[in-house]
């Protein structure tokens, strides 16, 4: 038998859904009294709540993995390969920040030296078949680049051109071991010829056996007739070792370069000369030292135990 | 007798609160989950005479309305509950095979949860309050019907003893 209910528990329900009503009403207006509540009951309970979240994130975390596998799977995907793309992104961009600062190093020294210049990226470097010692470099005819045409970079001297090609040149680099250059001392003025040794080092041969040459010494470019091979005042290196030779007719010195021949990225062709040559205007500043901080340790001695004179107590 | 009554319940059903807000609702079950406090709510009422279910369902709707996930307005759950709580437990006082049966019991309970779903739905969405896409939507109800019908078997015997506990006057079978 169905219980249908008396007119009392009718009345509680309609009673029920009035309040319920009211309460809707209270609420979507505004009503003070229950936004209230609700906040102190949301300010109750959140407490409990972090706990417990601390509690089961783990397990909260399983549980949704397992339901979203197939979305978590594509994510990972698609995550993976934006992190792949924005590695690459990051080592374009430091490679950009690199030939910045290199173009920005080989501008200033050929604006100081007054150079007319054509700057231009190292495409390839290594050895080919008529050079040990060379790289190509992405101007050419198209940029009026010509044969024996002096190449530097921010350093200094990197090489002279050698060959031209429509929209390439190769440049054999100064460490060539054919590769000469005149050069002077900064400050004394004196010349000698600077042979490639294929290496990061080069022989300087002084013309005067009486000229005295010491380490620290910069050398910069003597500079040719009409700007080519070589224009005045570029950076060349600075003198590392002097062999006592005193005996021999020319005095010889070991030269390391300014320029990293290694890391070349941007580089600049000199194009024309400069009206006035630079004289040591180029020499490149000396490194200020870092002063080391000197560590002081004070050593206090420890106080020597004095031996007991007192005598033992004999039974 | 009727404070005594009152006290008891409202200890059990905030304790089956805090369980669903504390344990429930953080770990994130598939196709939304399911609510032990309303399926507890329910299979109470449905143990009810339908004064006491309609109650019932009245307080545990103002427990759901206050909870931090509600976002419909303080009164929603209460009017949705209430009804459904007099609902079923009309519908299960006189209905002797109803009585008899848990297994038709736990289905009744599953259906009223979902009805009190949708009637939450359509509330909020006759309110202005945006309720999601219907994909979204379709998937939660179903969700939760078919988890309550997996989880009232477990729930109804413990609501069973503790009603029977309480009260005294009715008892599942």
């Amino acid at each position: 038998m169905r219980y249908g209910g008396d007119n009392r528990s009718r009345l509680l329900l309609v009673t029920l859904i009035v309040t319920s009503l009211f309460l809707i009403t209270l609420d979507l207006r505004g009503v003070s009294l229950i936004t209230g509540l609700r906040h102190g009951t949301q300010s109750m309970l959140g407490p409990f709540q972090r706990a417990a979240s601390t509690a089961f994130s783990p397990v909260g975390s399983f549980f949704s993995d397992i339901a979203h596998l197939g979305r978590t799977r594509s994510e990972l995907k698609s995550l993976e390969a934006q992190n792949s793309q924005l590695r690459s992104t990051l080592i374009d961009r430091k490679n950009i920040e690199t030939q910045i600062k290199q173009l920005k190093s080989v501008l200033n020294l050929s604006g100081t030296g007054g150079y007319k210049i054509v700057s231009a990226k190292v495409i390839s470097q290594g050895t080919s078949a008529s050079f040990s010692q060379s790289i190509t470099i992405d101007v050419g005819a198209n940029a009026h680049v010509t044969r024996d045409m002096t190449v530097l970079c921010g350093d200094g001297l990197v090489g002279v051109v050698k060959e031209v090609y429509a929209s390439t040149a190769l440049v054999m680099l100064e460490s060539d071991p054919s590769f000469r250059v005149g050069v002077r001392i900064a400050g004394s003025q004196e010349i000698g010829i600077l042979s490639g040794q294929g290496t990061d080092r080069a022989i300087l041969q002084l013309l005067d056996s009486q000229t005295t040459v010491k380490v620290g010494d910069v050398l910069l470019s003597r500079g040719s007739e009409g700007g080519k091979p070589f224009v005045p005042g570029v950076p060349v290196g600075t003198v590392t070792s002097v062999p006592n030779s005193a005996g021999s007719v020319s005095q010889l010195a070991e030269v390391q370069f300014f320029t990293h021949l290694h890391s070349l990225g941007i580089v600049a062709v000199v194009v024309s000369p400069p009206i006035t040559d630079p004289r040591d205007a180029l020499v490149p500043a000396k490194p200020i030292p870092t002063p080391v901080p000197t560590v002081t340790i004070y050593v206090t001695p420890t106080p020597t135990p004095i031996p007991s004179t007192t005598p033992t107590a004999k039974k | 007798m009727y404070t005594r009554r009152g006290f008891y319940s409202t200890a059990i059903f905030a304790i089956v609160y805090l369980v669903q807000l504390m344990i429930i609702d953080q770990v994130h079950l598939p196709f939304g989950g399911f609510s032990v406090f309303l399926i507890f709510t329910l299979c109470w009422a449905a143990l009810s005479t339908p004064e006491i279910g309609a109650i019932v369902g009245f307080f545990a709707g103002l427990f759901t309305d206050f909870a931090p996930s509600s976002n419909g307005p303080v009164g929603q759950w209460a009017l949705i509950l209430a009804a459904i709580g007099f609902g079923i437990a009309f519908l299960r006082y006189g209905d002797d095979s109803l009585r008899s049966d848990p297994l038709s019991l736990v289905v009744f309970v599953a259906a009223a949860v979902v009805v009190a779903i949708v009637t939450y739905i359509l509330l909020n969405a006759l309110l202005g309050i945006d309720v999601g896409r219907v994909s979204q939507l379709a998937r939660t109800v179903i969700g939760n019907g078919l988890w309550s019908l997996a989880i009232a078997p477990f729930v109804l015997p413990i609501a069973s003893r503790l009603h029977r506990a309480i009260f005294e006057t009715r008892e599942f079978q």
